[in-house]
């Protein structure tokens, strides 16, 4: 988790803390660092509670202990100090941080991670899904193979993979599941889960030749759906976010589709693709500018909850 | 003794002794109390048992309260929690947390009470403020998911009242302004 101060001009503060995702674990480590981060970002920032304009928290989606972990506190501070709360759509979030890190105007956005997989364009006040998992996101495919093949966590298991992916010869032929505007992941995952075995066994290829394969295998899927919602849309735009956007190699492959189309493509680094306080904050300060405002009583979290049922008021 | 059955959840009518005996006109279709464990349930499937606590009525805890698979509810019965139902003694659990102030124990209100609980067929909570006490009041019908709920809400507050003895106390809030209204 993280905090992040966001003030007319720019993010202020931005004090972090890792975890790992099992979603009791998650919620006790947030309620044990919560404070003092709170704490720290105010510091940093050289802010008192009476600077602040609002208290934005991730709404959902997400797993639901550590997002009323978080959501308890927020709502506490915001009561305490009299602020206006906005609960904030996660994915939203990345887009908004996407959008204001990168200067993007209004681009097609391929949103990646452990937990979501979307393509969305802006359009008439809403961020419309063009297309998305049927299953699994991209993320959790990969660190589910990560963990067959025991490569380690440290510092994340797409990490590893997109090191040892260069390092790759040979491409293992998997199945490619793009259905429509849409993919299809955890079919690729029970199928490299049973090869992988078979092949390193014989030694038919390597640990490296199967991440490599793997990120090929998804990464163009992921490009062609992106392609076909900007071909939709006419869009010049194509702007990566979430924690999957950090690999070098999906940014590339997205870079030589979008050069074969004149398109540009927008994409972040680690700080601002991974999920952080930061990007609620920029989404919640942009809902808040636009008048919005969560009353308590709306404010409780929700572990579903779709990119386009939020009116975005800030855009035209 | 309660049975769940294809129908929807079912549980013997009218037991305000708590003794567990069958009403009349039921025998043929489920067993008495001294035919009890799983013999009357027509459909297998997978379960959770769980002894509720002894009652005055019930001392041994010989009431079985079983847990079934989810399922569809009957014609007639409703997704409420079990307080609405005839016949079933719900679990009950009710938590009593004194603040400083009238307003501190709102604010502990208005933090906690927004979530919804995650299994609210089973287990719901009701909150409430009179002076400076937050009172919490539970039924359930699942002993094991209505000890989670606690410990969680247990959790959630400690968590609020930290919170408020860092960044608190509450700054009095202006009349006539609405929490969450424009500022």
């Amino acid at each position: 988790m993280a905090r992040c101060w966001r003030t007319r001009g720019g993010l202020t503060s931005r004090p972090r803390a890792q975890v790992r995702f099992l979603p009791g674990d998650t919620a006790r480590h947030h309620r044990a660092v919560i404070l003092d981060l709170l704490q720290e970002a105010l510091t940093e920032a050289g802010l008192t509670s009476q600077d602040i304009d609002c208290i934005a928290y991730t709404k959902g989606p997400g797993m639901g202990a550590p997002l009323a972990s978080v959501a308890v506190v927020a709502r506490t501070v915001a009561q305490l100090w009299n602020k206006p709360l906005l609960g904030v759509n996660h994915c939203i979030g990345h887009i908004e941080m996407g959008r204001l890190i990168t200067g993007a105007t209004s681009p097609t956005v391929l949103y990646v991670s452990g937990g979501n997989t979307q393509v969305i364009a802006y359009s008439e006040h809403r961020y419309r899904i063009f297309g998305e998992t049927i299953d699994i996101a991209v993320g959790n495919c990969l660190d589910r193979f990560a963990r067959v093949l025991k490569i380690s966590n440290d510092p994340s298991p797409g990490y590893n993979i997109e090191q040892m992916a260069k390092r790759g010869k040979k491409l293992v032929e998997l199945p490619y599941t793009v259905k429509g505007m849409d993919v299809s992941f955890s079919g690729i995952l029970s199928f490299i889960e049973d090869v992988a075995q078979r092949m390193l066994a014989t030694g038919e290829c390597t640990p490296e030749d199967l991440c490599f394969s793997l990120q090929e295998t998804v990464f163009a899927m992921l490009v062609e759906i992106t392609e076909r919602a900007m071909a939709h849309c006419g869009s010049q735009e194509a702007l990566i976010v979430g924690g999957v956007g950090c690999n070098i190699r999906l940014q590339e492959m997205m870079a030589t589709m979008c050069q074969e189309r004149g398109a540009q493509l927008f994409a972040t680094d680690e700080r601002f693709c991974i999920d952080n306080g930061a990007m609620i904050a920029q989404a919640g300060w942009e809902m808040f500018q636009a008048g919005h405002r969560t009353p308590l009583s709306d404010s409780g979290i929700t572990q579903r909850y779709r990119t386009d049922e939020v009116e975005v008021t800030w855009r035209d | 003794m309660s049975c769940y059955t294809s129908g929807g959840h079912w549980a013997w009518g009218g037991d305000p002794a708590g003794i567990g005996h069958a009403p009349e006109g039921l025998h043929g279709r489920f067993p008495g109390p001294q035919k009890q464990k799983r013999s009357g349930c027509s459909q297998k499937r997978s379960f959770v048992r769980e002894r509720s606590q002894g009652t005055a009525a019930d001392p041994a805890g010989e009431a079985l309260h079983v847990a079934g698979a989810p399922h569809a509810p009957g014609p007639g019965t409703d997704t409420a929690p079990a307080a609405g139902r005839p016949g079933i003694r719900p679990h009950t659990f009710t938590l009593s947390v004194p603040f400083p102030t009238p307003l501190e124990a709102e604010v502990a209100l208005g933090s906690l009470a927004p979530d919804a609980e995650p299994h609210q067929r089973v287990v719901g909570k009701d909150l409430t403020v009179s002076g400076s006490v937050l009172a919490v009041h539970w039924k359930a019908e699942d002993c094991r998911l209505l000890r989670i709920s606690i410990i969680n809400f247990l959790d959630q507050l400690s968590l609020v009242v930290r919170t408020m003895q860092r960044f608190g106390p509450p700054f009095p809030t202006e009349p006539g302004l609405e929490k969450g209204a424009d500022v």
